[in-house]
């Protein structure tokens, strides 16, 4: 088994889609799955604890004009407009709890997958 | 759903940022709007603390939070920085922040932040309209027509117009406009001179100006002045014009005060961003019609950040504000002497070629380290690297104009600094 920091820049894109919400529930990092609508479909019990917010208010809407405003820009949100290939990890500073918090995203989308990823480390 | 939950649902969703700040700029609270237009200023590094952050286009809200004496109240509401120099509006970028402060407490400081380029855009078009409107509206008395040709010398004009303006055809007729219509105040940022009026003119079809126009006894009268294409030939400058102009009744606001604290650096008195990215695009203009070469010089302190820390802020800005002093002295008249970052400097010179810019540049240079500065822990000598390009060099493109003389900025701050680059090695 690998460990969190190394499975958090390693983990597939594939390997996130063929687990079960409670697999993605006991990874040690956040993960938020949407669809090209930035619809959320995945919000698993490591964001949500950081977040302090509950899946169920956060499936079923525009992530990126709600909780996750702080990555509509051209760093984070227009990349995953721009780029259809996408498996990349970026330094940012989230807003967990209104306290900024550094962080490293690592951002994920694939032609023929229809959900695109966002995995946040602490 | 706790009312915690609910609370934090509420900061997460607001469409405008919010931040909590200390006297020092670190951030305690924050919301995600805020850091949507915060991290891309200044990367993760400065997103902690709002004055690092905002160093690079928003010098000024240091100072501005600095020296607001009161433990409480609304420092300053909506001020406006502008955050993107370049020409288009980019992708998922904004170009104008809206920015409020507020003071919590002797160490407690609350800023919003919201994106308002839209809102600016509107109403530069709105003023525009504002001027159109107002020449429909107050009905027309008396309107004096003149016929330009495209080199812009007077062919024709009507009786009312030798009556508003006391000028005989012969005393009209022949001449270049440039003689007969007055130059708009050149210390007013949003103004046009009158042939960038016509050029514009020329490109849009129309252009409309509202400001003070002189009669042959001297006596200043309100005009609003509308300039139309009258044909529609394909070649270009050899369209005529129609210039209708109204003798109307000054506005009321006088806009004086407005127009110093919109372009002017609170602490240096040097022009700011917004006023820097006008005249850019003015100039820009008037380079593609009149083939006059434009010039800009980019200026970047030595070692400021060793200032900062060995003098503090105060001595890190009595060295902007004596720089300042230094290059708005010296300047050519035309030319604009802007802050555009913490100390980082650009001199804008129309109608100087890079021989020329380079020249003035070495003078500043030789100035800047030649001028001790006097500050409360002792004399200050500062140096300063500069860099300077031609908009012929890149081919009319600003934005790749303020990239060159960047590039040759840097490579001077690689190779020792305190000099002139104007060439790429």
């Amino acid at each position: 088994m690998l460990d969190n920091i190394s499975q958090f820049e390693t983990i597939s894109l594939q390997d996130l889609e063929a687990m079960e919400d409670d697999e993605r529930d006991r990874l040690s990092f956040g993960v938020i799955g949407m669809q090209a609508d930035t619809v959320a479909d995945v919000y698993n019990a490591t964001e949500s604890q950081m977040s302090g917010v509950a899946p169920d208010s956060v499936l079923g809407v525009p992530f990126f004009e709600t909780i996750g405003q702080c990555m509509n820009n051209f760093m984070v949100a227009q990349r995953f407009e721009d780029e259809r290939e996408l498996d990349d990890i970026v330094p940012y500073v989230l807003t967990l709890r209104m306290r900024p918090q550094r962080v490293r995203l690592r951002l994920l989308a694939s032609a023929d997958i229809s959900r695109q990823y966002i995995l946040v480390e602490r | 759903m706790s009312n915690d939950e609910k609370l934090l649902q509420f900061l997460y969703a607001c469409p405008v940022g919010l931040i909590e700040f200390d006297a020092s700029g670190r951030i305690t609270m924050i919301n995600p709007h805020a850091m949507q237009h915060l991290l891309p200023l200044g990367g993760p590094a400065a997103s902690e603390n709002f004055f690092t952050a905002m160093e690079n286009c928003a010098p000024e809200l240091r100072s501005i939070a600095g020296s607001y004496t009161s433990d409480h109240g609304t420092i300053r509401g909506s001020h406006r920085i502008f955050v993107d120099l370049a020409e288009k509006r980019r992708k998922g970028r904004p170009q104008v922040l809206s920015c409020s402060l507020v003071k919590l407490g002797a160490e407690r400081f609350m800023a919003t932040l919201s994106d308002i380029s839209d809102e600016v855009a509107r109403e530069h078009r709105l003023r525009q309209a504002d001027t159109w409107f107002s020449a429909l509206i107050d009905g027309i008395n008396d309107y004096g027509v003149i016929v330009v040709s495209g080199d812009l010398t007077v062919i024709s004009a009507n009786r009312s117009f030798s009556r508003q303006t006391g000028r005989s055809f012969e005393q009209v007729i022949g001449r270049s406009v440039g003689d007969i219509l007055l130059t708009p105040d050149a210390d007013d940022p949003g103004m046009d001179s009158v042939e960038d009026q016509f050029c514009m003119a020329a490109r849009d079809g129309w252009n409309l100006y509202e400001g003070w126009e002189r009669r042959a006894n001297g006596e200043r009268y309100w005009c609003q002045r509308l300039i139309v294409v009258r044909d529609e030939d394909e070649k270009a400058g050899d369209s005529t014009f129609s210039v209708i102009l109204r003798d109307v009744p000054p506005r009321e606001s006088d806009s004086g005060d407005l127009i110093t604290m919109l372009t002017r650096d609170d602490l240096t008195g040097a022009s700011n961003r917004m006023y820097f990215h006008k005249t850019l695009r003015r100039e820009k203009l008037r380079w593609q019609s009149r083939k006059d070469p434009l010039s800009l010089v980019m200026l970047d302190l030595d070692h400021f950040k060793a200032i900062n820390d060995r003098f503090g802020h105060p001595g890190g800005d009595a060295v902007l504000c004596a720089v300042a002093r230094t290059a708005l002295a010296m300047k050519p008249a035309n030319a604009v002497f802007a802050r555009l970052g913490g100390e980082e400097f650009a001199l804008l010179l129309p109608g100087r070629g890079l021989q020329e810019a380079s020249r003035i540049a070495s003078d500043l240079c030789d100035a800047i380290a030649r001028t001790p500065i006097e500050a409360a822990q002792g004399k200050i000598t500062v140096t300063a690297s500069l860099g300077c390009a031609e908009l012929g060099e890149v081919q009319g493109s600003t934005d790749d104009l303020i990239e060159l003389a960047d590039s040759r900025l840097y490579h001077v701050k690689r190779t020792g600094r305190n000099r002139v680059l104007a060439t790429t090695p």
